[in-house]
């Protein structure tokens, strides 16, 4: 028992290490946002989408990721922005929090990114605009700037 | 260690508890107008067995609890007394009981189970001193541990005991770990009381301290005379819980200790050895020998330097014994010694356990040998005169006494972990996807294949035979929830003082493990119902002109993919008027008053908040139960409804699918999407004719078919979504049936028949009225399957 334990907690700790301040960034309508990386678990090329009658707009349906049923959204419409069409660059990031499992539809998957915590600072309290609720922190990379993603928010507000 | 093998015994522990506590209590309430002694047999057997488990999981409480029952149930099988309270007799054992359960629920959720039982064991006591006809304050216990002090203090030399029946020797052991030896001891003493005289036991006192230890030790050796045959015997030890093993001897046994020597020079005298432990086995019993292993070729020196030495016990005289082994070929030697009982078993006994190690470590189940009959043939005699039993603590104690007496080693049950279940219905459930992706691929498409399709329909054959198996495998009889049901009509009898008979027909009709955990609750509150609000009070009835006595039918039968569950009372059925002024104060009127029929205002008792009964009882009146009735059984994907007719009684009928996992569906195209109908909703397709179609004055689509009138629901502006077949002319129409209602569908175009594998929809996406859930089809594609009740809410 101890045994496993002790096991597991290596695995916990490698698997930590391996994930931590490191980020997924990708393209919404010309902006990079990011997404901490222990919340991903794959990137998916746009596939079927059956739609589910009652559902808020953003969430576009249902996908049959081998065998199992998962629900997307299109971040786009999440962050209200114009609908663009699905191209070949079009990427569902398929996210897990809280034993939710959700497709997110992007525009397109930049890459892995490491941002230590000292370079990532809150994003300004002042909220003019709508997309910020769905925004945790902003990370500083060299010049340029990221988004980070508050899945929780991004998944559950309203 | 310790810790860690307890927690791995925790399941099986509650499981078996669980089992045995419904067996109790259906006994329990079976026996209240009076046990046979079968039942008190059964009882007090499943009383031990509680007591024994919990004793071993160190639940002292739940131990002592059914402890103090057993002592109930003990006195009622020793002395048979007349006269009892049978009735509260059942209510205390019903205390013990929910006592147990309480526990049991506590250790089963984790927590810990620190119920005091004090005070329901000193009611037991007192009803107990009380049936003896004593001052409650002369606790039983301590009474019969003053019995069995006397019985083994009897420790006459076993040589001078006069016949009685035959004479046997046992040596029992307990499994390891199982703690309380010596109460185990005493209790195997109390069970053979009455078979048994002349008892002599080793240790002498088995409550006395140190006794435990010496137990643990050498084995509780027990030697005693009884008129009962050696299987009779056999079996009643057998019986003893957390049993390892015993040996039973039988005859007025003398022990011999001999050394024998063969001739020099007559070689293999390993073989000569063995041949003489084979013909002793004939007649004797307790063989031991050195060296024990005979046949390895390293004997054959022993043998040769220190002779062979054996010891055996018999009941032939010494001068019997000695001629048949100085009939021994090659014989040089022979030192023959008639030991005393008592003496030998200590000589024996490291021996003893040395061997016991041995084939403790084999999981051999040898048949219990009647002491005489022919052994011959036997390879390695050492094992052949104790009868074994490498019974695991695991193992649900309770049914392998019954199962095992016999030593057979089939066992026709196995428990399985049900989340193995569940995982193989899903794979299942790939497993028609896959096979339907592969026969009906695209690829396919155009070519003849004949052996192929050949091949195609001999596997979907064996998979449909796979499939009908593993959901047998989850079909369990609706006998338990039924008979739980007698319990709450007994509890509310006596607490409402009516008289409610509950008939339970049809129990036996077997519904999805799944299923069944949903139908207890639901069932638990429509029975409360009926006999709270819908059976009268006796005199009431009686003026009425109805049989005093209740009736209560709880009935089950199979009719295509459902099984219908009814309940019926034969009470003064449901107010009409009360309900609608009830529904109408709550503001649940939807329409004109007076459009309602009487069975529309009966269904308002599945409204949250409504509750007829203006006293609010134990029972019901609160206006929580028939909502949650009806919820529980929408999750199982069931129906209820309610008929009834004023003082002619209620009848709940429960529709319940038989399983929750495969579908018969009608696969349709709505827009751009299929989706799946559950074919037992379809009454009949059709396509209709503009004619046939009309609208009243709000826009309701209306048609008539054969002199009727039914309601069209157009499926995307049901669901608010776009098709391009708009024409009535041009789609289909499905008639769907609900609860006696019916409504046409209209969608673009039918598909097909297809089994479909439901998969609940994501946790993520509300609950979507007119959804149950998705199904992959052969293609991946998903298809959503239709909720048909959805089109009936209004």
């Amino acid at each position: 028992m101890a045994m496993e334990n002790e096991q597991d907690e290596i695995v916990r700790e490698t698997k930590e290490d391996t994930t931590k301040d490191r980020y997924l960034t990708f393209e919404i309508d010309n902006e990079e946002y990011g997404v901490d990386i222990s919340n991903v678990i794959e990137i998916i090329t746009m596939s079927a989408i059956t739609w589910v009658p009652e559902t808020p707009d953003f969430l576009k349906g249902v996908i049959n990721l081998r065998g199992s049923i998962v629900p997307v959204i299109d971040a786009r419409l999440r962050f209200k922005k114009p609908e663009k069409e699905y191209d070949s660059l079009t990427c569902i990031i398929v996210v897990e929090y809280e034993n939710y499992t959700v497709g997110v539809i992007v525009d397109t998957v930049n890459e892995v990114m490491f941002i230590p915590e000292d370079k990532i600072s809150l994003p300004p309290n002042a909220k003019l605009k709508y997309q910020n609720k769905f925004i945790k922190s902003i990370g500083k990379v060299g010049k340029e700037v990221q988004l980070l993603l508050d899945v929780d928010k991004f998944l559950f507000l309203d | 260690m310790a810790d860690f093998s307890r927690e791995s015994m925790l399941d099986m522990f509650i499981y078996e508890m669980n089992q045995l506590v419904e067996q109790l209590e259906q006994l329990i309430i079976q026996g209240e107008q009076g046990y046979s002694m079968d039942d008190i047999n059964e009882i007090f057997r499943i009383m031990h067995t509680i007591k024994g488990s919990a004793a071993m999981m160190l639940y002292d409480n739940v131990s002592k609890t059914a402890h103090s029952a057993e002592d109930l149930f003990f006195f009622l099988r020793e002395e048979n007394p007349q006269d009892v309270d049978y009735s509260t007799l059942t209510d205390l054992v019903l205390e013990c009981v929910d006592f147990i359960k309480n526990e049991l629920a506590k250790i089963e959720a984790s927590e810990n189970s620190d119920g005091n039982p004090t005070d329901i064991i000193a009611r037991v006591k007192a009803f107990l001193a009380q049936l003896k006809g004593e001052a409650p304050a002369d606790a039983p216990p301590a009474k019969s541990e003053k019995k069995t002090a006397q019985v083994s203090t009897k420790t006459d030399s076993v040589n001078q005991i006069e016949a009685k029946g035959t004479h046997y020797n046992a040596k029992i052991f307990f499994e390891e770990g199982c703690e309380m030896e010596s109460v185990r001891a005493f209790t195997l003493l109390q069970n053979l009381k009455e078979a048994i005289t002349d008892v002599v036991t080793i240790p002498a006192d088995v409550v006395a301290d140190g006794s435990e230890e010496i137990i643990k030790k050498d084995g509780f050796q027990i030697s005693f005379f009884s008129e009962k045959t050696y299987d009779e015997i056999s079996e009643l030890i057998d019986q003893t819980v957390y049993l390892k093993e015993f040996e039973l001897s039988s005859g007025n046994l003398k022990n011999y200790k001999v050394v024998l020597f063969f001739e020099e020079g007559c070689e293999m005298e390993n073989v000569r050895a063995y041949t003489v432990i084979h013909n002793l086995q004939g007649y004797c019993t307790n063989i031991k020998h050195e060296p024990e292993d005979i046949i390895d070729e390293a004997a054959t020196e022993i043998i040769r330097k220190n002779g062979f030495k054996f010891t055996f016990s018999t009941d032939k005289s010494y001068d019997e014994v000695s001629k048949d082994l100085c009939n021994t070929v090659f014989l040089k030697a022979i030192d023959i010694e008639e030991v005393a009982a008592e003496k030998e078993a200590e000589k024996q006994e490291e021996n003893e356990i040395k061997e016991d190690l041995k084939t403790a470590s084999e999981p051999v189940n040898v048949q219990g040998n009647n002491v005489g009959s022919d052994t011959a043939g036997q390879a390695q005699p050492i094992k052949n005169q104790s009868v074994q039993k490498t019974q695991k603590p695991s193992q649900p104690a309770a049914s392998s006494a019954a199962a095992q007496k016999k030593a057979a080693p089939t066992q026709h049950m196995i428990s399985v972990n049900i989340g193995k279940l569940d995982q193989l219905l899903n794979l299942m459930g790939e497993l028609v996807i896959a096979e339907a992706m592969t026969t009906q691929n695209p690829d396919l498409e155009g070519l003849d294949l004949e052996n192929f399709n050949k091949s195609a329909r001999q596997l979907r054959k064996i998979i449909n035979d796979v499939q009908d198996t593993v959901m047998s495998m989850r079909m369990v009889s609706l006998s338990t929830t039924f008979f739980k049901m007698n319990r709450i009509v007994r509890d509310m009898c006596k607490n409402l003082g009516k008289d409610v008979q509950l008939e339970v027909v049809g129990e036996e009709t077997e519904v999805d493990k799944n299923i069944i955990e949903h139908l207890s609750d639901p069932l638990m509150h429509i029975i409360r119902n009926s006999v709270d609000h819908g059976i009268e009070m006796p005199d009431e009835r009686k003026a009425i002109g109805k049989p005093e006595k209740g009736t209560v039918l709880l009935e089950a039968r199979n009719a295509g993919g459902e099984v219908i569950i009814i309940v019926k009372d034969d009470g003064q059925g449901l107010d009409t008027q009360k309900i609608f002024n009830k529904a109408k104060e709550n503001g649940l009127l939807k329409k004109p008053e007076n459009e309602y029929t009487e069975r529309e205002i009966h269904q308002f008792i599945f409204h949250p908040g409504l509750s007829t009964n203006d006293q609010v009882t134990n029972y019901s009146g609160r206006g929580v139960g028939m909502d949650v009735v009806m919820n529980n059984i929408e999750t199982v994907g069931g129906t209820i409804s309610v008929e009834s007719e004023k003082g002619e009684g209620t009848t709940n009928i429960l529709k319940i699918p038989l399983t929750l996992a495969i579908v018969e569906g009608m696969l349709i195209k709505m827009g751009g999407a299929k989706y799946t109908i559950p074919i037992s909703s379809i009454q009949e397709t059709f396509k209709a004719k503009q004619d046939q179609v009309f609208k009243d004055p709000d826009g309701n689509e209306m048609l008539t078919l054969r002199g009727d009138v039914y309601n069209i629901v157009r499926l995307y502006d049901f669901f608010g979504a776009k098709s391009e077949v708009t024409n009535i002319e041009e789609g289909v129409l499905i008639m769907l049936e609900n609860e006696g209602q019916h409504v046409c569908l209209f969608v673009d175009e039918l598909i097909g028949e297809q089994q479909v594998v439901v998969k609940t929809m994501p946790g993520y996406i509300n609950r979507v009225k007119g959804i149950s859930g998705c199904t992959l089809l052969g293609n991946g594609d998903i298809s959503l399957i239709i909720d048909v009740g959805g089109f009936f809410d209004k």
